[in-house]
Parts: C-alpha cells; sequence; structure tokens
C-alpha cells in the first residue's frame, strides 16, 4: 500500500513541478498588462471626460501597422485606475494610452511593462539585452545609448520630417547621449515625463515679515538677502522662522546651480574617457561657501532634510525652498495653500542662459526590437497633446508636461505656479550633467557636506573632490 | 489491513524504468529536495560564482582587468570608513544589547505573573521590518522629536541627532539596539528556563543569596547562549545595510557618517553600475566575517 502509494507520490510531484514550472514561464499576458478589457476600460471612464479624451484627434487611422508593441515604463504607473490614498482622487490607468494608440493604429496591440524605481537600471539593462520590449522609459539614457543597446533617432525623425520644436526648449537636447560610434551627442530618446527643480517661497511669510516677493529670477545675492531678514522670531506671530531650506541629500546639486550663476559650470565632455571636471574652480569654491553661509539661515536639520516638513502647509515657518520638486503642486492642492506659495525660477549661468539639473523621463527605442517602425510611432504620439494632457491630468505627481503646447492648456492656466515650472524646464542644463553617473556624483556629495558640517574649507574639500573625481575618471579609460 | 504488504514485490516498473528498491525510495526524498536543490543553485551557488567572475571584470563590457578591482576596494579611504562605521555601530549595538537584554531577560523570568506580557512587548519590535522601524527612528530622531523632548526633561542639551557625524551613528545605534533587543531576551529566556531549577534549590539550602545564585548558577550557564549572540550579532552587524541607509541614504549622510560596508557595495553597485568594483567588495565582505567569525569562535571557545 506504501509503495503503491510512493509511486502516485512521485507522479503526482513530478506533475506538480511540472505546473510550477509552467506557472513561472513568462508567456503573453502574465506579468504584463496587456488589458484584453478594452471594452470595460472605455466603459470605467465614468463620463468625465478629461482633456486627454477631448484631445483625441479624429484623425484617419494609420495603416500598415500590425503586431504587438511592447512599451516599459517605470514609476507609479499602473493599467487600471487607482485611488491616491493621501488626496483620494481616482487617476485613470495608462490603459487610455492603450486605447486612443490601438485606435490610432488598428490591427497594433500594445502591453505595458509596469516596473516600480527598484533597481530600475538593471532591470532596464536585462529588458534591452534580452528584447523583452520595444519602446522604454529610460532615464539612465547615456549609460544604455554607450553600450549600442538603442536606436538612434535622427533617421527617424529626418525620414518623418518629425518636429521637434512642439518640446519645450532644452527637452530633446537634455537627452542627447552618445552611442559607441558617436563623436558628439545624439537623439536617443524623446522626452515624455518633465521634471525640474524650482525656488519656492511662502508669500504669506514674506508678508508678515514685510519684505517684497523673490523676483521670477531672483540672483543668489536676492536670496540671501531677503533669506537673512526672515530668520528669527516672526514679528507677527512670534514663533521662530527660518530664511530658507535645501534638500540636504542633493546639496551638491544646489551648489553646483549656484557655481552656474557665477558664471562657473560642471565640466566639459560627456564619455567618462574624455570627460574633464572642474569641481575645484573659483566659482565652486565659492558657491559652496555661499551655502555654507546660507546654512545659518536653515532649520538645524537641513542636512537630513530635517526642520522644514510643514514646507507647503499652513503652519510653515520656512520663507524659501531652493529646491522644489515641481510635484509641490499636488501637495499645495492637497493643503489648500495654492495662493500662499509661489515659485521662482532656478538660477542661470550668465551668457548660457541656463542652469539646474536636467530630470524627467525619456522613451527609447531598444535595438533589440523587433517591432521599431511601430516603437517610432509611440515615440511621437508620446510627443501628442492626447498623451500629453493624459499625463498632466493622470500622472501628475509624476510627471510634468514637456510640450510647448501645454502652457495654452485651460488647466494649467488655472495653476498659479505651471508658468514657472514650465519657463524653468526650458531653462535646465542641457545636456544633463553626465557626472552624476557615476562616482563623481558621490564625490561631489560627500565632500559638499563636509564643507556645510565645517570638517573642510570649501577649498580643500573641492581639491579633494577634483583629485579623488579625477583619479577615479582615469581608473575608468 | 496492513498498512505495509511485504508479500508484493518492493519494486514495480514505471513505464520502461524499474528501480532498486532502496533507490526507488531514496528517489522520492530526493524528488522532494529537488525544488530547493534547484533554488540553491540558481539562486545562491550561480549568483555567488557569477559575483566572482564579474569581480575581476571592469565596466559595461566586462574587461579582464585581474585583482585590479580587490586593489582598488582596499586602497579606498571611503571602503575603509565605511569598516570603521559598520564596526563603531556593531561593537556598540552587540555591547549594549546582550548585556541589556540578559538583564531584562533575567528580570522577566523572575517574574510570576506578566512575563508573558513582557516577553511580547520587547519582541515586538524585532517583528517590525527595520524600513518601517528606521521610519519611526526619524521621528523619534527628529531635533523637536520625542528623545530630544525625554533629554531635554532630564536636562540634557537638545542633540540634532542626524545632522552630526557622531550623533547620526549614535542614532543608528539606539535603532539596532531597539530592534535586536527582543530577539537577545527571547534567547536569554529560552536559556534561563532551561537552568535546572535542582541548581537553585540547592545553593539555597547551602545559603546562597539570590544575587550569589545569579553570578554562580545563572551566568556560567548563560555562556552558550551570550556567545551564539555575540557571534550571529557580529555577522548581521557586518551586514547591516537596511537602518542606515534608513537613516542616512545612499550615501550614509551626513559625509558619510552612515555609510556601511554594504552600503558601499550597494552605491557602487546600483547607484554606478561598478558591479566588479561591488562584487569585489563583497568578497572582501566575505573574508571579514569569516575571519571575524572564526576569530569570535576561537576566543569564545565556542563548538560550531
Amino acid at each position: 500500500m506504501l509503495k503503491a502509494n510512493s509511486r502516485y507520490l512521485v507522479v503526482i510531484l513530478l506533475l506538480s513541478f511540472l505546473l510550477v514550472l509552467s506557472a513561472c514561464q513568462s508567456g503573453t499576458g502574465t506579468s504584463s498588462q496587456n488589458g484584453t478589457n478594452t471594452a470595460g476600460a472605455a466603459a470605467d471612464t465614468g463620463g468625465q471626460e478629461t482633456e486627454a479624451e477631448t484631445a483625441s484627434t479624429e484623425q484617419t487611422p494609420a495603416k500598415g501597422f500590425s503586431g504587438t508593441l511592447k512599451v516599459q515604463l517605470v514609476g507609479d504607473f499602473a493599467f487600471e485606475d487607482k485611488t491616491d490614498p493621501v488626496t483620494g482622487q481616482t487617476a485613470k490607468g495608462v490603459k487610455i494610452l492603450k486605447d486612443e494608440f490601438e485606435k490610432r493604429y488598428p490591427g497594433v496591440t500594445v502591453e505595458f511593462l509596469l516596473m516600480g524605481w527598484d533597481n530600475y537600471n538593471e532591470k532596464t539593462q536585462t529588458m534591452l539585452q534580452s528584447g523583452a520590449a520595444d519602446v522604454y522609459q529610460v532615464p539612465g539614457i547615456a549609460n544604455f545609448a554607450e553600450q549600442g543597446l538603442l536606436e538612434p533617432l535622427q533617421p527617424y525623425i529626418e525620414r518623418d520630417s518629425f518636429d521637434l520644436g512642439i518640446y519645450l526648449n532644452g527637452q530633446v537636447d537634455g537627452w542627447r547621449a552618445m552611442g559607441p560610434d558617436d563623436q558628439q551627442p545624439e537623439i536617443y530618446g524623446l522626452p515624455f515625463i518633465g521634471d525640474a527643480r524650482l525656488i519656492v517661497y511662502d508669500k504669506q511669510l514674506f508678508d508678515e515679515w514685510g519684505v517684497e516677493y523673490l523676483s521670477e529670477s531672483p540672483s543668489v545675492d536676492e536670496v540671501m538677502e531677503k533669506a537673512a531678514k526672515m530668520t528669527g522670531k516672526n514679528p507677527k506671530t512670534g514663533e521662530q522662522n527660518y530664511g530658507l531650506t535645501f534638500n540636504g541629500n542633493d546639496a551638491a546639486d544646489t551648489v553646483m546651480n549656484i557655481n552656474e550663476s557665477l558664471g562657473g559650470q560642471w565640466g566639459t565632455g560627456f564619455l567618462w574617457k574624455d570627460m574633464k571636471l572642474e569641481f575645484d574652480s573659483a566659482t565652486m569654491i565659492k558657491a559652496a561657501e555661499w551655502l555654507k553661509e546660507a546654512k545659518k539661515l536653515a532649520p538645524e536639520g537641513v542636512l537630513v532634510n530635517q526642520g522644514s516638513e510643514n514646507f507647503y502647509k499652513d503652519n510653515n515657518n520656512v520663507a524659501i525652498h531652493l529646491r522644489s520638486a515641481p510635484g509641490f503642486i499636488n501637495s499645495l492642492e492637497t493643503f489648500g495653500t495654492q495662493d500662499r506659495y509661489q515659485a521662482a525660477l532656478l538660477f542661470t549661468h550668465p551668457d548660457k542662459g541656463m542652469g539646474g539639473m536636467f530630470a524627467g523621463s525619456p522613451f527609447a527605442i531598444g535595438t533589440t526590437s523587433q517591432n521599431k517602425d511601430l516603437a517610432w510611432e509611440w515615440l511621437k504620439f508620446s510627443g501628442s497633446e492626447f498623451f500629453q494632457q493624459y499625463m498632466w491630468d493622470e500622472q501628475r505627481s509624476q510627471s510634468m508636461p514637456v510640450v510647448k503646447a501645454a502652457a495654452e492648456w485651460e488647466s494649467v492656466k488655472a495653476t498659479p505656479q505651471m508658468d514657472v515650472i514650465l519657463k524653468q524646464m526650458s531653462q535646465l542644463w542641457a545636456p544633463r550633467y553626465p557626472y552624476r553617473s557615476g562616482q563623481p556624483r558621490y564625490i561631489l556629495s560627500e565632500n559638499i557636506e563636509r564643507i556645510l558640517l565645517g570638517e573642510a574649507s570649501a577649498a580643500d574639500a573641492m581639491k579633494k573632490a577634483q583629485e579623488e573625481a579625477t583619479k577615479w575618471l582615469e581608473s575608468q579609460k | 489491513m496492513s498498512l505495509v504488504n511485504i508479500s508484493k514485490p518492493r519494486s514495480q516498473p514505471i513505464g520502461r524504468w524499474r528501480l532498486a528498491p532502496r533507490r526507488e525510495s531514496h528517489a522520492v526524498w530526493y524528488l522532494f529536495l529537488l525544488p530547493t536543490l534547484l533554488g540553491i543553485l540558481l539562486f545562491t551557488l550561480y549568483p555567488l560564482a557569477e559575483s566572482l567572475r564579474l569581480s575581476f571584470t571592469r565596466g559595461v563590457s566586462e574587461q579582464f582587468v585581474g585583482v585590479q578591482n580587490y586593489s582598488d576596494v582596499l586602497a579606498s579611504g571611503t571602503f575603509w570608513y565605511a569598516v570603521y562605521n559598520t564596526l563603531y555601530i556593531t561593537v556598540f549595538q552587540l555591547f549594549i544589547a546582550i548585556p541589556l537584554g540578559f538583564l531584562i531577560a533575567c528580570l522577566i523570568n523572575s517574574l510570576r505573573r506578566t512575563s508573558n506580557f513582557f516577553k511580547v512587548l520587547f519582541y515586538i519590535p524585532n517583528a517590525t521590518s527595520m524600513v518601517a522601524a528606521a521610519t519611526v527612528f526619524l521621528a523619534i530622531l527628529h531635533p523637536d522629536g520625542p528623545l530630544n523632548y525625554v533629554m531635554e526633561l532630564l536636562g540634557l542639551q537638545k542633540v540634532v541627532w542626524l545632522s552630526q557625524p557622531v550623533s547620526a551613528k549614535w542614532g543608528a545605534v539606539i535603532l539596532s539596539v531597539w530592534h535586536w533587543l527582543g530577539f537577545v531576551i527571547i534567547i536569554n529566556l529560552a536559556n534561563l528556563q532551561a537552568i535546572p531549577v535542582e541548581y537553585y534549590e540547592a545553593s539555597s539550602i547551602d545559603g546562597a543569596s539570590p544575587i550569589q545564585q545569579w553570578w554562580w548558577i545563572t551566568v556560567p550557564n548563560m555562556i552558550g547562549s551570550l556567545t551564539i549572540l555575540f557571534v550571529l550579532g557580529w555577522i548581521g552587524g557586518l551586514q547591516r545595510f537596511a537602518d542606515a541607509y534608513m537613516l542616512g541614504g545612499l550615501q550614509g549622510s551626513p559625509a558619510r557618517s552612515l555609510h556601511t560596508v554594504v552600503g558601499f557595495i550597494f552605491e557602487r553597485g546600483f547607484g554606478g553600475s561598478e558591479y566588479g568594483i561591488a562584487s569585489a567588495a563583497a568578497y572582501i565582505l566575505f573574508v571579514f566575517i569569516l575571519i571575524f567569525t572564526y576569530i569570535n569562535t576561537k576566543l569564545l571557545r565556542m563548538k560550531i
């Protein structure tokens, strides 16, 4: 009896094992969101027509395309609608994009491969090498382009005479990268998620202190002077106020921006092998000293982002935030303080007219894609008003528009800070700082923190940063 | 009805195969082990071998560079500062948590009632994820947080815990002690309850005081538990990452004061795609753990 049972057990176990193995197989539609319920998805919009939907043009469906287009998206995307736990607002899922694209390209099926930010570079690398998708969201574009994993887009742009003028100034150039055979940065991706950092200030505190609001494009001296006036006991409320704050974690980026306003720049080159850094320039040292001085006007825990948690709220006690992400407009909406806070532009280089770390996300086509023409159509679609309005309406917490047309949207006009945000996105330093992709970023950051802690003088720390970073660059050749 | 029909042949053919009786019996158990063995092979042994290979390469092209990555790591000031931070936090964690946990375990063991309540109370932090615990500690260690409130009540000066290198490290020590204390108490309690009560009865008859009993009976019988806690604590401490990462971010701010060895590996591997350097640092950490564990077991005369 036991023997008979053991034979059955062997057979059952083998079958179970095969079942488990087959379940592990990445068949179509298992891990990806291919959205078979498109009919239902259309009905789920609940009658609330978004601006994205109104932008869905009645254009003639494109012919000659077929097959499945796989699109990888990184971040807080969901295929179905989902409700924000903080605001309670429901955002429509990316199925809206799938439906619209499939309507424009009959016979085509879009599959999304959605993933979070955890180790996204490593995951994207694996996907690019194995051809897991056709279109990729690649904020780390330079690394992949250098390996020859991304398709150069210039031939497609020329073939279709695609107008890059639809994008905000600098948004295309910001994502330029160099492939293995390139002599200069070329276009490997088109922007679809915009991002920037801005100066944001609390108008109420300015009023209480009797200080004039910041100008739209303030100088470092203006910021320091006004922040100094607003540090101390508030003349009306009597509570302790701080003139300014910044993000301690990326204080190095703030220093770099101040450096730009003083006429300096991070360095030159693009690939590690021909990169020259200017961390120990006179302007960098001056910029670091400026931030060390400004730290005296900030809450005690500024280096670890403590002490300014109430910024954007009603009970705020900090006048100026030197480095706010554009998502702050969502915070203002949540706290009902849209009229209390205003934005100003980051500092700009006097000659180049740009400044501040470029950020966001572009789409690119993998060289392993089997459907490159269709992938290119998706890239063009991502710059369409329909796509951009969907991102603005439904994904505002993680995306700002990258097209000029956004300035005319009613909901954009109704947001008081958006005018400055769009301007800021048009004047970010492009191409983006390439040194941030490796050790020089961490070396600079560590030494800026040492200056702010008073462990080293600005000159010594910047000299050390330059030496260490240059040594690291040498090791990469 | 007999469960085992011994009159039947011990083996029947399965298709064309016929296994020897003993082999068939073993085959079943190997089949049971197969998923685990495959898991170990694919997710432990293969990554280990691949990591070793990567540690001799550099760049996206994985160019062979010999032991260059190892020498670069060992010559890196950042790496040795990360080693110092790791040892600093670990040493204080062990030297605070183990004696304190032992004392609390003794107190709980002496309770006639409510001992279970205290067991649960002290063990809850250990059952909490380190990420969640560290998030709470970010609030506790806030300049206007409850820890500073208590310090001010005691007449002590307010500390901006995470903004200065030394106090930031102590913030990590406090967090790690709080998180690990429950485990230390539970292990000690298990051992305390295993000490035969006759020892205490005999010593009472001989006139030993409670303190003498604790010193001459309890402590010697606890050496095994304390030793294993020390060794496990060292190994876990050298691998520390989550607490320091949550409090100090990727770079272990401020000024790398919370940058640990695993943080170094993480930054170089996932922050800069330098997998060769990260793999070499991982193997160096492995050697460190091996050496420390060997020394610990020899010093503490532990039999493993």
